[in-house]
């Protein structure tokens, strides 16, 4: 089975009175397992047109749902500071939280519900991805 | 104001016919501007002795909501393969599973309480806000 890493590193100076210097390394595994997570889309990279609203991103109906350990990728690689990303979750639109210019997030995800996107201007560039397993763990 | 960036990480040499490599480090700024967060909850470590049911670890009432770039860092810090964090928005509105070593790192718009829920006892867990102390 395929072996992914995801590490973040946090790091601030002057954030608080001690420096932040964070890394931590997560091996993405299926649910309750060793065993890699054995999908992935690959990373798509939109640039839209014109504003969107409630865009879906992330498909449910596409996922083995609720004992996932499933990842989902999402970047707003626009320009500038103004242009944000809404994040939202499932079909009342649930809203996250937004992402601008250059942010990027990186959550778990277990297949109920959709990830929809909202984009705030026309030409945004937005990069996504998931790694998934392909069947729920028992 | 402070700087703070985040960087990510995605490696793999199998997950697809090629090799996956994917860096992006975002510099952390209040919503619309270029100005870096200001706020910032330190991570707490904690260590549930019982399982929890939808436990506060980000209380919305606490931040400026809507116009915000918050971030929340969450990480399962539990030993083993089976004991997950479900990580949920206030109302019962699933993110997902956390497992043993999983983090996760989400934009915030402080509108919902983020909740964790655990199944096992003594799962361990790390969290953490990096926010702006107003609206934007």
């Amino acid at each position: 089975m395929p072996t992914t890493t995801a590490t973040i590193t946090l790091n601030s100076a002057d954030i608080t009175g001690d420096a932040l210097s964070l890394t931590k390394t997560a091996t993405l595994t299926k649910a309750g397992s060793n065993t890699g997570l054995d999908q992935f889309t690959g990373i798509t990279t939109v640039v839209y047109s014109g504003a969107q609203t409630a865009t879906k991103i992330v498909d449910a109906a596409d996922y083995a749902d609720t004992s996932t350990a499933h990842k989902v990728y999402i970047k707003n690689s626009a320009e500038g500071t103004s242009d944000f990303v809404t994040v939202e979750l499932g079909g009342s639109n649930v809203f996250m939280g937004r992402l601008y210019p250059g942010d990027w997030c990186f959550f778990p995800y277990d297949g109920t519900l959709d990830v929809d996107i909202d984009t705030s201007a026309a030409g945004m560039k937005v990069e996504y991805g998931v790694f998934s397993q392909s069947v729920a763990s028992s | 104001m402070p700087t703070t960036t985040a960087t990510l990480t995605l490696s793999s040499a199998d997950i697809t016919g090629h090799n996956f490599n994917l860096t992006s480090t975002a510099t952390l700024t209040k919503a619309g501007g270029s100005t870096g967060l200001d706020e910032f909850t330190g991570i707490t470590s904690r260590t549930y002795a019982a399982a929890q049911t939808d436990t506060v670890v980000v209380a919305d009432s606490i931040y400026a909501s809507t116009t915000v770039a918050h971030k929340v860092y969450i990480r399962n810090t539990a030993s083993g393969t089976s004991d997950y964090i479900l990580v949920e928005l206030e109302g019962n509105v699933i993110i997902g599973r956390l497992y043993p070593g999983d983090w996760m790192l989400m934009p915030y718009g402080g509108t919902l309480d983020v909740q964790v829920t655990t199944l096992a006892t003594g799962v361990t867990i790390e969290y953490g806000v990096l926010s702006q102390s107003a609206a934007s």
